[in-house]
């Protein structure tokens, strides 16, 4: 029975049960509802959520548990003598699990009965050619060990998917049947369900949190596992980055940490000063024409996609730059540099800044530029020594939120800030970022399980934690700044 | 702040000389202002005609228009018109017919001379042509034997001398393109032989490979974002939704619900590219979905979505006045009631906003796509939904990635024609965001 | 107080609706209720004075159990309605708040049509077989609450496009809608103006042929005009509580004396 059909026929007892509590709440009530406790649909609801959501819940576990053991249990029947040079276990085993979908399609068709496949020997038939006809197709000819494997596979498989079936259809009579057992004209149908409803409320937060949890885990494992095959010391403390194909790899963070601090620093260099200037302008100075034109027109700039700022960089900004400054003063011939990609990023970040700035700007009270008009102090006295001290807290919140995207930005520095991992001053050479290379190492062809690749979880963990040091100091300052004007 | 003490007695007509000062910083700082404003517009500016200037060309393009004979002869050798039998005509056969066309129409119009050869004709038509004639045939093998006008796309470098890309100076040292084949180009379109007009292949094709940027298309990717969207929609605004509702309405204030909301707003700040990689790591390696895949994609922005329609979801539910929450709780209307027959509906505009500009952030994403296998070549559409979730598909902004990865500069107009139609989308999203708030926004 | 028309009433019934016996509120670390003893009788209207912030309103809320929603909010002692306690981990305070309903200060109408506003309550506690019963129980409850000929020709207009004392009169209706026992008003005139009032004080009066009404109130002439029994509170304790006409003609206490002499509050 396939999972959709399951699915479907427990919906559909589901709504039945809906139906007949709600017909058996009716008739206990003797068809008067001010008898029952709660409305009749809250009885509906409530057989149907005992009927559904436990066997829906068992369904989403098995299929999770399943493919495990049986993986765990299958691929003890692989010899290390099956696993093809250059190959490996895993990629046995996934053509084993095609191996096995294929059996099903044959089946499926008709052509041959459960037994005439469990005859089947991989060493005397043709399999790879039958498994083609119903659209497998395997690089090579199917070793016998991978065959049996496959065959118990889709042995266990089937039998687990039967037995599925028929667990999940009893957990969801069972149920009903409990459900509606329930049903008199006292049971706080309501509550019940509004708990149910709760319950799903809840797990839905949980989302936020399982999320974070997912993202720790997965950065810190394969982590570990890098650290296993690559010294962690050279790791933080070596200044060369030079992957290589076969092994024996530099694998340094430092000059990718020099390329993302410095393109961060160009990039907040332009956006702190312009986001501050142009956010104290338009809360202090600019006319209500002016403001409602010019704010939208500002955070236009956050809507859109790094791709486009990439782009921007690769094909306008970084040329421009290569041939009205760093040519002429000779500093390099690289259109990708960091003041490309530091430049481009500014744009970026300048909503940012620009945005929280006014918010913080106009938290400040009135009473306090009150308090200096009073004294005769000019608008921008006023700005300068009343208004920015009381909003500083708040303001340096907004700029290390800024720092934190600036951190973590990705495609504009793949495309604006080059390759070559080095650590220089000039800031018109290519440089790389902790980010690129996340990228390039995810993106390349080289083996999952080689250090080479495993960087780029160490490298996706330290600019997590930087980053997310940055964003809770940041939040903190600005909701203790909130606080204060509340 | 300064006190004018020193004016003490003098005239307030008479600005004095400090005024006079003061003043002038006032100007000055309001100049610096101005500047910075305008820098932030004049930025916005140059980086949408930047794209408009180099992508609106992606819309248009060259095509040959030439009567072409199929010959039977060459097409279906056994002449019975057996489809199966015609499939092992590969597109090189098509290829010489489109030549002997090419060469055909030239002679009869004068055009060719000894320094275009019938092989340089031919080159003017785009590799990818002959796929497209021995579709048309194959899908109707009626055609064969007959004449038919064919609009073949032409070369992507006699696109780019027609766009300005491609000089007589650059064509002379390109292997690809001649001079002369460029002269002979120019005629054919005073001849209307060839012409410029809208593409449509650019948004509904597929992607082409590195050697033909002229026959590369956008259609995968927008249908893999239309997928990935989908999903991100049927997800995370249900999902979203039902977190705010616990934690604004629900939730006892207590560590726990804290670390909730501090998990959120830090979410709401976790590079991009990490939930790449948790992608990668937790659907892919360890859940052993599918790479490239909508759904993997769609899994990953909708986890990325999330705190921005929660954030949004949390402001739209506080601005319902607790009024109306009282009234329905003083006539005995349970918790949930409340939520789900006032506050909610009463605050569905707003979340409707949150949600659209949360789908607007995820559509623009690329990093955590290029993770998950999303920059493969995909030339296939992916099937129907619900199968189509797993077919490996491309994505709108990841395409635009992988077109600038390609050493052809023509691929540097389809980027840039990639982005204007992500504009597009990403502008009538914003669009329809701003009517919802307009039409419904409520004051109280 | 020359206007105040302290017409001798007699109170109908002697029968206690709502009993509280030493009820002690928590809001925090704040003792907003200190040992509170109140009876209310049936059919009768209560008045609560006192000058604001002496946890009138508090009380009032601990007598349907709104104060739930307030997670920092803690109720002690026991309040019985009809010798139920209404604070037993059996009540479900959804049933307790359909049997005791409330009126806010401020008219709370749901942005929906008239209709669906009074209908609303009926509808959620099941109290019709059907469409014409529902049309019936609305007619009903606008007419109770004196609105019915005012709205009757446009009962889809939306309840928010009423006037203020239009709005409280529907708030009215809607809570009387689910047949309550008793009714809670809190300040329900701060927001109307004269003629508005008028019209409401007016209904209270009305309203006390079917229900128990409690109303806070800043207002003493307004106590003094609709209410049969009067408490008296000064922060957080109840002073005092008797017969309207005894609290402000001979009151017992200094306390309640100089409140109504105008010297607190």
């Amino acid at each position: 029975m396939s999972i959709g059909l399951l699915s479907l026929i427990v919906i559909a007892l589901a709504v039945a049960g809906f139906l007949i509590g709600r017909a058996r709440a009716l008739s206990k009530a003797g068809g008067d509802i001010r008898r029952l406790h709660s409305l009749p649909n809250f009885y509906g609801q409530s057989v149907f959520l005992f009927t559904a959501v436990p066997a829906l819940l068992l369904m989403a576990a098995w299929l999770i548990l399943q493919p495990m053991l049986i993986e765990a249990r299958v691929s003890g029947m692989i010899t290390a003598a099956d696993v093809p040079e250059g190959s490996s276990v895993g990629l046995v085993m996934s053509d084993v699990r095609r191996i096995s979908d294929g059996i099903d399609l044959i089946l499926s068709q008709g052509d041959l009965s459960g037994e005439d496949v469990a005859r089947m020997r991989a060493d005397f038939s043709d399999v790879r050619s039958r498994l083609a006809t119903v659209g497998v197709a395997l690089g090579a000819d199917v070793k016998p060990a991978v065959f049996e494997a496959a065959k118990a596979y889709n042995s266990a498989s089937s039998s687990g998917r039967l037995m599925m079936s028929a667990a999940v259809l009893a957990v969801a009579l069972a149920g009903m049947a409990f459900a509606l057992s329930r049903t008199t004209a006292d049971f706080r149908a309501r509550n019940v369900s509004e708990t149910f409803v709760r319950a799903l409320l809840i797990a839905s937060s949980f989302i936020a949190i399982l999320t974070t949890v997912g993202i720790v885990l997965s950065l810190v494992f394969e982590t570990v596992h890098f650290f296993q095959l690559y010294p962690a010391k050279d790791f933080f403390l070596s200044t060369i980055w030079n992957p290589q194909f076969r092994g024996g790899s530099d694998l340094g963070i430092l000059p990718l940490l020099w390329g993302t601090l410095y393109v961060s620093f160009v990039a907040l260099a332009f956006a702190v000063p312009i986001g501050l200037f142009a956010a104290i302008y338009l809360a202090e100075y600019a006319s209500k024409k002016v403001r409602a034109v010019a704010k939208p027109l500002l955070e236009v700039l956050a809507g859109i996609p790094t791709i486009v700022y990439g782009l921007f960089a690769l094909i306008t900004v970084g040329p421009m730059l290569r041939d009205y400054f760093a040519q002429p003063l000779g500093l390099g011939t690289s259109s990708s540099s960091v003041m490309t990609a530091g430049l481009v990023m500014g744009i970026m970040l300048i909503p940012f800044v620009s945005s929280l700035s006014d918010d913080i700007i106009n938290a400040v009270p009135q009473a306090m530029r009150d308090g200096s008009y009073g004294l005769g102090a000019t608008q921008s006295e006023t700005v300068k020594q009343v208004i920015l001290p009381a909003a500083l807290p708040g303001i340096v919140g907004a700029i290390l939120l800024a720092a934190s995207r600036a951190i973590g930005e990705t495609m504009i520095v793949v495309l604006g800030a080059g390759a070559a991992a080095k650590m220089s001053l000039n800031p018109f050479e290519a440089m790389t970022t902790v980010t690129v290379k996340i990228v390039g190492q995810l993106t390349g062809d080289t083996e999952f399980a080689s250090p080479e690749t495993l960087v780029a979880f160490a490298l996706g963990l330290t600019l997590f934690v930087f980053t997310l040091g940055l964003n809770i100091l940041a939040l903190y300052i600005v909701r203790k700044y909130r606080e204060q004007y509340e | 702040m300064t006190m004018h003490a020193t004016n003490m007695g003098n005239s307030l007509y008479k600005t004095d000389p400090l005024t006079k000062r003061l003043n002038a910083a006032e100007a000055r700082f309001r100049i610096y202002g101005m500047a910075a404003v305008a820098f932030g517009v004049l930025a916005l500016v140059g980086l949408l005609t930047s794209a408009l200037g180099t992508g609106v060309s992606a819309f248009r393009q060259t095509f040959v228009e030439i009567p072409v004979m199929l010959d039977a002869a060459v097409l279906d050798k056994s002449g019975n018109r057996n489809p199966e039998e015609m499939a092992k005509i590969t597109t090189i056969g098509y290829a010489k017919v489109l030549e002997t066309a090419m060469v055909a129409e030239l002679t009869e119009r004068g055009l060719l001379n000894d320094r275009v050869s019938a092989k340089d004709a031919g080159g003017l038509i785009s590799k990818e042509a002959p796929a497209q004639l021995r579709n048309m045939v194959l899908a109707n093998p009626e055609l064969l034997g007959t004449t038919v006008e064919f609009r073949a796309l032409a070369n992507g470098r006699v696109d780019g001398f027609f766009k300005g890309r491609v000089t007589m100076e650059s064509a002379a040292l390109d292997s690809n393109i001649s001079p002369a084949q460029l002269e002979l180009a120019q005629k054919m379109r005073e001849l209307g032989l060839l012409s410029v007009s809208f593409n449509w292949g650019f948004i509904t094709g597929p992607d082409a490979s590195e050697l033909r940027p002229e026959a590369a298309g956008l259609g995968v990717a927008i249908l893999g974002s239309l997928y990935m969207m989908i999903f991100v929609l049927v997800l995370a605004l249900p999902l979203g939704v039902a977190a705010s509702i616990y934690l604004e309405e629900f939730a006892p204030q207590n560590r726990f619900t804290d670390l909730i909301e501090v998990n959120i707003s830090n979410l709401a700040a976790v590079p991009s590219i990490v939930f790449g990689i948790l992608g990668l790591a937790v659907f892919i390696n360890f859940g052993g979905l599918p790479q490239s895949s909508p759904l993997v994609g769609g899994l990953v922005l909708t986890l990325m979505t999330l705190p921005t329609i929660i954030i949004a979801t949390r402001a739209a539910l506080k601005a319902v006045p607790p009024s109306i929450k009282d009234a329905a709780l003083g006539i005995g209307a349970s918790k949930t009631q409340t939520v789900f027959h006032h506050v909610l509906p009463l605050a569905m505009p707003g979340i409707l906003t949150g949600a659209i500009i949360g789908l607007a952030q995820a559509l623009g994403e690329t990093a955590p796509l290029l993770l998950i296998g999303m920059v493969a070549f995909v030339r296939d559409y992916p099937a129907a939904p619900p199968e189509g979730f797993l077919d490996p598909a491309a994505a709108l902004p990841v395409q635009v990635y992988n077109f600038t990865q390609r050493a052809d500069p023509a691929f540097i107009e389809r980027a840039s024609g990639a982005i204007i139609v992500l504009l597009v989308f990403l502008l009538a999203m914003n669009l329809l965001a701003i009517i919802l708030r307009r039409r419904f926004e409520r004051r109280w | 107080m020359n206007d105040m028309r302290l017409t001798e009433r007699t109170v109908d019934t002697t029968e206690i609706k709502i009993a509280a016996r030493k009820v002690q509120v928590y809001y925090g670390a704040t003792h907003a209720n200190k040992d509170v003893d109140v009876d209310i009788l049936d059919k009768t209207v209560t008045a609560f004075i006192g000058p604001s912030g002496c946890g009138k309103s508090t009380f009032l809320r601990c007598l349907n159990r709104m104060n739930d929603t307030i997670s920092v909010c803690r109720v002690e002692g026991e309040i019985l309605l009809d010798s139920e306690d209404i604070y037993d981990k059996k009540v479900d305070p959804v049933q307790l708040r359909a049997k005791v309903g409330m009126v806010f200060q401020k008219p709370n109408p749901f942005p929906k049509s008239i209709y669906d506003n009074v209908a609303y309550g009926p509808k959620i506690h099941g109290l019709t077989k059907n469409k014409a019963e529902l049309d019936e129980i609305v007619e009903s409850s606008l007419r109770k609450a004196a609105l019915w000929n005012e709205v009757k020709d446009r009962l889809d207009a939306p309840g928010t496009g009423l006037s203020g004392g239009q709005q409280q009169r529907l708030c009215i209706a809607r809570a009387v809608a689910t047949s309550p026992e008793v009714l809670l008003m809190d300040e329900p005139c701060s927001a109307l103006d004269p003629i508005a009032t008028a019209q409401v004080e007016e209904l209270i009066d009305e309203l006390r042929e079917n229900f128990s009404v409690v109303i806070v109130t800043h207002s003493m002439q307004q106590a003094a005009r609709v209410s049969q029994r009067t408490a008296f509170f000064h922060l957080g304790n109840l002073v005092e509580f008797g017969e309207t006409g005894q609290i402000f003609t001979n009151p017992s206490d200094p306390r309640t004396e100089s409140y109504i002499t105008g010297r607190i509050g």
